[in-house]
């Protein structure tokens, strides 16, 4: 070989060439192997990470009320967001963990345990604010992610309504009242989505195989409720169980034109803005549709009209009260001051919430005895007319139905559906009743009793609910004026402080023995209760109260419950529109 | 072979033998350059600033820039090269032997500086703040490495001194300083190898014994070898070299994602505006990473197509080294050749899963104004000398079989 220094250096050149020439070769080759031969594998492992199929949460439906004839909002969402570590990609836990335990307040130590967990994902806050998120990510703190969004609901008008409107969970689900009731159509659908998308799974525009459905956002829901309405019943309420030394009762406002409900409040409550935080999930229930009792002499209006209705009684008509009436084994007695045996009538059964009055309604229904055509046709006015026994198909969850005894099974009939005549030994929650007496007194209509006004359109005007009739005819016309004439006689003469002037006010008090759960009732136990209305000329309002055993002396009915029914019905009339009496 | 020629030998050279050669003055009659580099090189530009372009938008993604704000710098690095092309073919080659030690001094104090007021990019210092555009040191530190060879190695050539210690100990100061300052202090192991090819390929070829560089070799390994154990940023993307696919989600991330960008390309690609590896995926998709994005959007077909352009392209300079007219001008064009390909081997290597991660652009093509300003620059020396290539020379040394009339002609065309 020729060793010339230019020929070598040429020759050094020429071998380095090749070299490079061999290398070209073997990328080409190694290109052909990887995007040839196996393409499809890494076509495949590509799209794993490229391909998501999502979906894409719909925002929940908002939930409105009434304030007088405007809109509200009620509950509103916010977008919150969760703060979460990687323990994996985080640097330094201790100075993480001291950064972070400032912004989101908890402990730096109880931080740090997060940060070294073993695991990949620590929630260390849950909905924080915008500026909470924002100052971490300022922080720059490797391993710690902000932009998981939480919706979270928001409280318009404050703690009001909350065992109406329920709460929802940390996992977006409704739980109790209207939340969990419509949770579905307040959900809405979710979109979806399948698409080749950037690292931070925003679908890219430029491939067209993309599936996107837009998610429909959830139904806004506007409530029958009126806040200002609410708001007063829930202070009535708490100021009137308070007077009473009770720990706990219930207060409906029915609009008896339609079966709305305006307003319904039961104590104790809750703050919904602040579920987690509650200790007795008891508190959660709406106890005015979840829990029956039994009504006492409430129910007396509604045993007065069945007799009516059927025309086992006339409207005037007296009869020769003994004070007391032995059915079967027992003895029926008047447990309100009753002035001893007398000529009474109808109205006065009423009046001076006669016991031994109800069970001589109960007789007339059966021919003048207690026999099974009267129990039967006060069973029929129960159930079918009242609807006692099953659920009035209020827009809320865990509704109870109430017991109604069988009016031809079982032992001891006559005397228990003696009981029944003055309501005892049967049991209804709150809102039957006060649906029931709607019903009794607005001419004979039984609306569903209600919760929903309507939805909103997205332009934000209201679609409407009709009235839900659910049974026309409940009783007749002239039965529905003769027990408005004497429940706004009750008032008249033994609830003094709600007559008002000019308007009609009409009631009835109820003093409810307590069953005791190892057989019979409570000596010294009851439970208070009152069922009335305010109107004009015809009932506009139907007023339920129930006063769970009070402290306060004397009869629960009138000592517990009517003063606070009083308030509601002077609250109605002062505060709110209630027409006047034409004459 | 090689090893046996000496400074006797070189006696019977053709090339002047005065130390202070004034290179200009010798080399000979000036003909029409070498045009092939020109649209070979603008093929790459082209390739490259198309592919910024088009991933434009990904780049931009959540930065509150422009979609065209990666584009527009990189056709301004573009437009600064072409002034530093037509500058260096200008230039006199004796012009920048005179300033070639300002030029390496300038480098090393960059090199230097960049440590102390550079900025810190994924734990290493390689850039340089000047007027909104990042200067990255390495660059310069290439350009003034080649010049310096050429010149050095030259001048120990005349004075048959190739083969000496003295040579191998300055050759070896280089090499310490470098695995010091640029591996070392800035971590950038890529650009260190790619002057460690530069300085050991170009002394080989100036004579060099081949059994000297294997030794230089051998302790050069050593060095690396310490430099990756003793840096766990390293030594992980050693580890993650060795075996990408056990550890995808962290360390072997970039590197699984880069054979997965190249093979979801399949054999015609999936089109310019369709590249998804770019959005997020695949980390520096404009950067040390467009090889893999050029082979997703174009596929097999384009791929190699970039790699046949980068082969003819280093097929037109070796010819010039070969033809070049002086031992300096054919070392310088070596240099550059050495440059060129070992960036381009270590680059497309790192995509495709046979090399490992080195951080280190693909030379013409990547975004990063530095490395398109300087292999311009060096593009422009390869041109002005293509004027100057000794046809007979090549044709004496390896055309024999040609037809002669035709052999001028062809010269370009062939090897």
């Amino acid at each position: 070989m020729d060793s010339h220094p230019f020929t070598s250096s040429i020759r050094r050149i020429n071998v380095m060439y090749l070299l490079l020439v061999g290398v070209v070769v073997l990328f080409g080759l190694r290109l052909f192997y990887l995007q040839v031969i196996r393409h499809n594998y890494y076509e495949k492992q590509a799209l794993t990470s490229q391909l998501k199929q999502y979906e894409i949460p719909a925002d929940r439906g908002s939930i409105y009320a009434y304030d007088g004839d405007e809109i509200v909002p009620l509950v509103l969402n916010e977008t919150r967001y969760r703060i979460v570590a990687d323990p994996e990609l985080v640097d330094d836990s201790a100075q993480t963990a001291i950064a972070l335990s400032g912004v989101i307040g908890r402990s730096a130590e109880d931080i740090q345990k997060q940060l070294e967990a073993d695991s990949r994902y620590e929630i260390l806050a849950n909905k924080q604010t915008k500026e909470v998120k924002e100052k971490i990510d300022n922080l720059k703190l490797p391993g710690i992610f902000t932009n998981e969004k939480v919706p979270q609901r928001v409280y318009i008008q404050g703690a009001i309504a909350g065992q109406i409107l329920g709460f929802v969970n940390d996992a977006g689900e409704g739980n109790y009242g209207i939340e969990q009731f419509f949770d579905d159509d307040l959900n809405g659908t979710p979109g979806r989505v399948k698409a080749l998308t950037d690292k931070n799974n925003v679908p890219l525009l430029a491939t067209s195989d993309n599936v996107l459905i837009d998610p429909i956002d959830g139904e806004d829901i506007v409530l029958t409720l009126d806040v200002a309405m609410q708001r007063q019943l829930e202070a009535i309420l708490a100021q009137g169980l308070k007077n009473a030394i009770s720990k706990s009762g219930s207060a409906i406002i029915l609009d008896a034109r339609n079966g709305a409900v305006k307003a319904m409040a039961n104590y104790p409550t809750y703050d919904p803005a602040k579920f987690s935080s509650v200790e007795d999930p008891k508190v959660f229930n709406n106890a005015s549709v979840s829990e029956p009792l039994e009504p006492g002499s409430v129910m007396k209006t509604l045993t007065a009209a069945a007799a009516l209705d059927t025309g086992s009684v006339g409207a005037d008509q007296t009869y020769f009260d003994p004070s007391f009436f032995r059915v079967d084994d027992a003895t029926v007695r008047n447990i309100e001051e009753d002035g001893g045996a007398a000529t009474r009538s109808v109205s006065d059964i009423l009046q001076f919430s006669l016991n031994t009055g109800a069970t001589w309604l109960l007789m007339q229904m059966g021919g003048g005895e207690l026999n099974e055509q009267g129990r039967k046709t006060w069973y029929d006015y129960m159930t079918n007319h009242y609807n006692f026994g099953s659920p009035t198909g209020i827009e809320q969850g865990f509704e109870a139905e109430g017991i109604i005894p069988s009016p031809t099974e079982g032992f001891g009939l006559n005397i228990r559906y003696a009981n029944t005549a003055f309501g005892q030994g049967m049991t209804v929650t709150p809102l039957q009743m006060a649906a029931a007496v709607t019903a009794a007194v607005n001419g004979g209509t039984y609306y569903r009793p209600t919760l929903i006004s309507g939805t909103l359109d997205s332009d934000g005007s209201l679609r409407a609910n009709k009235p839900d009739i659910k049974h026309a005819g409940v009783v007749k016309e002239s039965t529905s004026k003769t027990l408005v004439r004497y429940m706004d006689n009750v008032v008249e003469k033994n609830n003094r402080p709600a007559a008002r002037e000019g308007y009609r006010v009409g009631g009835k008090t109820g003093t409810a023995e307590i069953a005791n759960p190892e057989g019979g009732y409570y000596e010294d136990k009851f439970n208070g209760t009152y069922v009335g209305y305010v109107g004009g000329d015809t009932p506009e309002y139907v007023i339920m109260v129930r006063v769970d055993e009070p402290k306060v002396a004397g009869y629960a009915g009138s000592r517990a419950a009517g003063p606070i029914f009083a308030s509601l019905s002077n609250m109605l009339i002062d505060n709110f529109t209630v027409s006047r009496k034409s004459n | 072979m090689s090893p046996s020629f000496s400074g006797r030998s070189f006696s019977r050279g053709r090339r002047p033998r005065l130390a202070a050669e004034s290179h200009q003055s010798n080399l000979g009659r000036k003909h029409r350059p070498d045009y092939a580099l020109l649209i070979l090189m603008s093929l790459l530009l082209v390739v490259g600033a198309v592919v910024v372009y088009a991933i434009g938008p990904g780049l931009t993604n959540g930065k509150n820039l422009p979609e065209n704000y990666f584009s527009s710098k990189q056709l301004t690095a573009i437009g600064l090269g072409i002034v530093g092309f037509i500058f260096a073919s200008w230039l006199p080659l004796e012009s920048w032997k005179r300033w070639q030690a300002p030029l390496i001094l300038l480098a090393a104090v960059v090199a230097l500086a960049v440590r102390y007021i550079g900025e810190e990019i994924n734990g290493a210092h390689r850039w340089i703040q000047v007027g909104g555009f990042s200067f990255q040191a390495a660059e310069l530190v290439k350009l003034a490495l080649v010049i310096w060879l050429a010149d050095f190695l030259t001048s120990r050539r005349i004075e048959g001194k190739m083969g000496s210690p003295d040579t191998l100990k300055w050759l070896g100061a280089v090499v310490a300083t470098i695995v010091v300052v640029v591996a070392g202090l800035q971590s950038d192991f890529g650009s260190a190898a790619v002057m460690m090819a530069v300085i050991g390929l170009t002394a080989l070829v100036a004579g060099l014994p081949l059994r000297r560089l294997l030794l230089v070799g051998a302790a050069v390994f050593l060095l690396g070898t310490i430099a990756i154990v003793s840096t766990p940023y390293r030594r992980d993307r050693v580890a993650t070299f060795l075996n990408p696919e056990a550890d995808c989600q962290t360390e072997g991330y970039q590197a699984c994602q880069a054979i997965i960008t190249v093979g979801s390309g399949g054999l015609f690609g999936k089109g310019l505006g369709r590249s998804v590896q770019a959005y997020g995926y695949l980390p520096e998709p404009a950067n040390d990473s467009i090889f893999a994005i050029v082979a997703e959007k174009f596929g097999f077909v384009g791929a190699s197509s970039v790699l046949i352009v980068f082969w003819l392209l280093f097929r037109r300079i070796a010819t010039i080294a070969r033809q070049a007219p002086t031992d300096y001008t054919r070392l310088l064009v070596t240099g550059v050749l050495i440059w060129l390909s070992a960036q381009m081997i270590i680059n497309v290597g790192a995509m495709i899963g046979l090399l490992p991660l080195k951080g280190i652009t693909l030379p013409f093509v990547s975004y990063g104004g530095t490395s398109i300003i300087f292999v311009m620059i060096a593009m422009g020396i390869v041109f002005q000398i293509s004027r100057y290539t000794d046809l007979s020379a090549s044709r004496k040394s390896q055309s024999e079989r040609s037809d002669r009339t035709n052999t001028i002609r062809f010269q370009r065309g062939t090897l």
